[in-house]
């Protein structure tokens, strides 16, 4: 549900537009007195709330809670899950669970990490009187619907019938229906336990809490975070921790707006990780930094969406493909994004299992037989683009819209939005026919989360199905991937529901997202994870 | 003179309430869902927005919601914003951060600027007065964006690594030394400007009569220049100053955002994107009154360097 670092674009974007070409320059010479007490410095935006599990949605926010909750399930470098937390996570039928943890997790404060934990935070996270950003998560499992009757109504129940605690480190969860990929989804924030001392008296969450809060992970908080003034989050581990720990002692997360000032401050030595380069800076970067430059895939995903609901303009399947085989997509990562983008040519990122290579042919830049099907479609004379300016969009969207005025011979204007949600709004109330552009980040590393939330018909009214597109046959294949015995067999129907989508392209794959980082010669060994995350375990400080 | 102040800061009510009305009505009549906004790119489940609208009162029409705000406020209360911060709070420490910003500026335009408009003035029409005439020209033509940028990349990153670590590149940990730069940077063009202030006003005093008058009776040159010719010609300039203070609190947005200091600038801009009313109301109330008082103080300060002003 995240697509991009959050708030910190309002106030970067301006900047980022504008900012000068980065000269080149000597390699930072550093000073590197690494003392033992030294913290290891990460660059961070400012997260747009306190620490509420549920309610953490946004990178930033989770980039923190991640460093300071344990997961059940953590991601391997095979792309598989592996229990973390858990000691056990087994069902039969995909649809009652049971979760055993592992013994010897304690929460910061001393208290021993039990099983009521989890189901007191996701029944919490679940109830819509807390208006938790994450809600939507607990809505697979059996009860759900009761805590959510709708505006207006009360809830009358704050349990969902479908979690039930066995002892004290064992629960079952009840799914209203099979889900293969559930196990893969507990990786994700909404999952964290929360500790008994997180709820006040009235049953809410207190705000003392969400800015200290007590984990189970490796680092805990030193003191509580003053959204709005504090600069920094600092952290400290916990060595009481029963996994792997960090080799080094302090983490100190520091806030920036602006990317640029994050990366002129790691260039001068005052920062240490900075994962969120921004394109101005990677020539820079690549130069300066070297080996301590990082390029990797990241499981995001740009398209360009249809409003096929009510829009007949692009009812024909031919004229689609027709649009995507105009599109020059090696161009646009290359010189639009200075590489820092990959053509994209599945509706599934590399980054994972069920990726194929070259599956979507008519991905594959063609603008003669574009302008041969585009003309014989009878495609639309002229076509509308849309994006939102907050974002850094405006420029791909440019070079969309001259290479479809250039091989399809067609009007093409570009229609910028102030934001994100304005797109969003008009296609609810259906005031908006033109071609919009779309982002995708993933929630728990599953091609299934490439596919049910943008496409399937359930999410047209509640969640994130833009287009409006719906299709029987691909709804059915998710569902038998949902059902299926082994995540292996549920990948094979995932696959096909993703050919039904490179058949019918309700939406046009155009770009992969990758991750560019830098770091300090005070760290060695930073590694990220499927989830975009610094892994911790691995960074040890420079001797 | 303490009616006069008192009157002064009565006038102040009808204004801070007009300007409070006003910008709530502004913020109000922005497009967009202020919920959806503050979740940012991705979508709430539409549950979940109808709950949090109840919670912030956004189903009432405005005149109800700028009520609750007012009675919130004559209590003392600020409000929160959509992610349940209260407002009173940010803004004491955005608001820190901003006047030390502004003082620093303020502080440099009025040594740098008078001291080189001075200077030009007594050189009036020499190499050195071209020179920074045409140095004050560069300053008030180059955007404040460019400055900034390089000036942290040179002062900041490039002097860093050679060793030298004077300017801190971002961020205000380093205390004071923080301010330094993004204060240069935020007071360069009123540097400039108060600069020529300075040397044309002083120009133009040091031909009058009465100077003439005062070098013919023997005073030593730095006593005419002191007390008769510059004491003269700083009214125009308090008004400048006094005025850019406000300025200066306002204009901050770029400078913090180069600089990465949590001041208001910053705060502001991303609360009018989010549509948080009670935050930019907040802000600009607070901006109203130090307008308000900056104004108040420089008209107090005229009957200190006139005495022929007087306020009954």
């Amino acid at each position: 549900m995240r697509v991009t670092k959050g708030a910190r674009l309002a106030a970067g974007t301006a900047l980022l537009a504008l900012a000068p070409a980065a000269c080149g320059g000597s390699t930072s010479s550093g000073s590197g007195t690494a003392s033992a007490d030294l913290p290891v410095r990460m660059e961070l935006g400012e997260p747009q709330k306190l620490f509420y599990p549920g309610d953490t949605v946004e990178s930033e926010g989770a980039e923190v809670m991640a460093a300071v909750f344990a997961p059940l399930v953590g991601y391997d470098e095979n792309k598989q899950v592996v229990d973390e937390v858990a000691e056990s996570i087994e069902s039969k039928d995909n649809r009652v669970w049971t979760i055993k943890l592992k013994p010897g997790y304690t929460w910061h404060n001393g208290e021993k990490l039990i099983a009521q934990n989890y189901v007191d935070a996701w029944n919490y996270a679940a109830d819509q009187d807390n208006a938790q950003g994450a809600n939507g998560f607990f809505s697979r499992i059996d009860g759900w619907a009761d805590l959510n009757p709708g505006e207006g109504r009360t809830v009358s129940t704050k349990e969902m019938k479908g979690l039930k605690v066995v002892d004290e480190s064992t629960f079952t969860v009840t799914l209203a229906k099979p889900f293969s990929q559930f196990k893969t989804m507990l990786g994700y924030t909404a999952f964290y336990p929360l500790p008994t001392v997180a709820f006040g008296g009235d049953g809410k969450i207190t705000e003392a809490y969400a800015k200290k809060p007590i984990g189970q992970g490796y680092f805990q908080f030193d003191k509580p975070f003053n959204k709005g003034t504090d600069q920094s989050i600092d952290l400290t581990r916990y060595d009481k921790f029963p996994g792997t720990k960090p080799k080094f002692t302090k983490l100190r997360f520091k806030l920036y707006t602006s990317s640029e000032t994050a990366f002129n401050d790691l260039a001068a030595g005052n920062l240490d990780i900075h994962d969120s380069l921004p394109p101005s800076a990677i020539a820079r970067a690549k130069s300066e930094f070297g080996e301590r430059y990082l390029d990797e895939a990241d499981a995001g995903v740009a398209y360009i969406g249809f409003p096929m609901q009510y829009n007949k303009t692009y009812a024909n399947v031919k004229v689609r493909e027709a649009i995507s085989m105009a599109i020059d997509r090696e161009t646009i990562a290359d010189k639009v994004f200075s590489g820092t983008r990959a053509p994209a040519d599945d509706f599934i990122n590399p980054l994972l299992d069920g990726y194929r290579p070259g599956a979507c042919a008519v991905c594959v830049y063609d603008p003669a037989k574009a302008q041969e099907q585009y003309t014989a479609g009878n495609g639309p004379k002229t076509l509308e683009l849309g994006y939102n300016s907050d974002g850094p969009h405006k420029e791909w969207i440019e070079a969309v819209a001259n290479s479809l005025r250039a091989n399809l011979d067609v009007e093409v204007t570009v229609k910028p939005f102030e934001k994100f949600a304005a797109i969003l709004d008009e296609l609810d109330q259906k005031t908006y026919g033109g071609m919009f552009r779309m982002g995708w980040a993933i929630d728990y590393p599953s091609a299934e989360n490439y596919l049910t939330p943008l496409f399937s018909t359930v999410e047209i009214k509640t969640g994130s199905n833009y287009a409006g597109w719906s299709n029987k046959e691909f709804d059915e294949l998710l569902a038998k991937g949902d059902s299926a015995a082994t995540r292996e067999e549920g990948l094979k129907f995932y696959q096909q529901a993703d050919d039904i989508l490179i058949r019918e392209m309700p939406y046009i794959p155009v770009y992969f997202y990758r991750t560019n980082a830098a770091f300090s010669q005070n760290v060695k060994g930073v590694k990220i994870d499927l989830l975009n995350q610094i892994k911790w375990t691995e960074v040890e400080k420079a001797g | 003179m303490n009616r006069y102040i008192l009157r002064r800061l009565i006038q102040a009510i009808p204004v801070l309430l007009g300007a409070t009305l006003l910008i709530y009505a502004i913020v109000f009549a922005l497009p967009g869902d202020p919920i959806a906004a503050s979740a940012g790119e991705k979508r709430m489940d539409p549950n979940i927005v109808d709950v949090l609208r109840e919670q912030y009162h956004l189903n009432d029409p405005f005149l109800v919601q700028y009520w609750y705000y007012i009675v919130g406020l004559l209590g003392g209360d600020f409000g929160t914003t959509f992610a349940g911060v209260g407002v009173g709070d940010i803004m004491a420490g955005k608001f820190q951060v901003t006047i030390n910003l502004a003082v620093t500026a303020l502080v440099m335009e009025a040594v740098i600027g008078v001291g080189l408009g001075l200077y030009a003035a007594l050189r009036h029409g020499r190499a050195g007065d071209s020179l920074i005439l045409a140095a004050t020209l560069v300053l008030i033509s180059v955007p404040v964006l460019v400055t900034g940028f390089v000036l942290q990349l040179l002062l900041g990153v490039k002097l860093k690594q050679a060793g030298i670590d004077l300017f801190p590149v971002a961020g205000v940990s380093e205390g004071w030394r923080g301010y330094l730069l993004p204060g240069f940077v935020l007071a360069g063009t009123s540097i400039a400007y108060l600069t020529r202030l300075t040397r044309n006003s002083l120009v133009e005093i040091l031909r009058a009569d009465y100077i003439r008058t005062a070098v013919a009776k023997g005073l030593p040159r730095s006593r005419v220049v002191g007390r008769h010719a510059l004491r003269n010609a700083l009214i125009p300039l308090i008004t400048y100053l006094g005025a850019d203070l406000g300025a200066l609190m306002g204009g901050a947005v770029i400078t913090e955002t180069i600089f990465n200091l949590p001041g208001i600038g910053q705060q502001l801009f991303s609360s009018v994107y989010l549509r948080e009313q009670p935050v930019v109301v907040g802000i600009v109330t607070v901006l109203v009154l130090i307008y308000i008082l900056a104004n108040l103080v420089v008209d107090l300060l005229y009957a200190v360097l006139d005495p022929r002003i007087r306020y009954e």
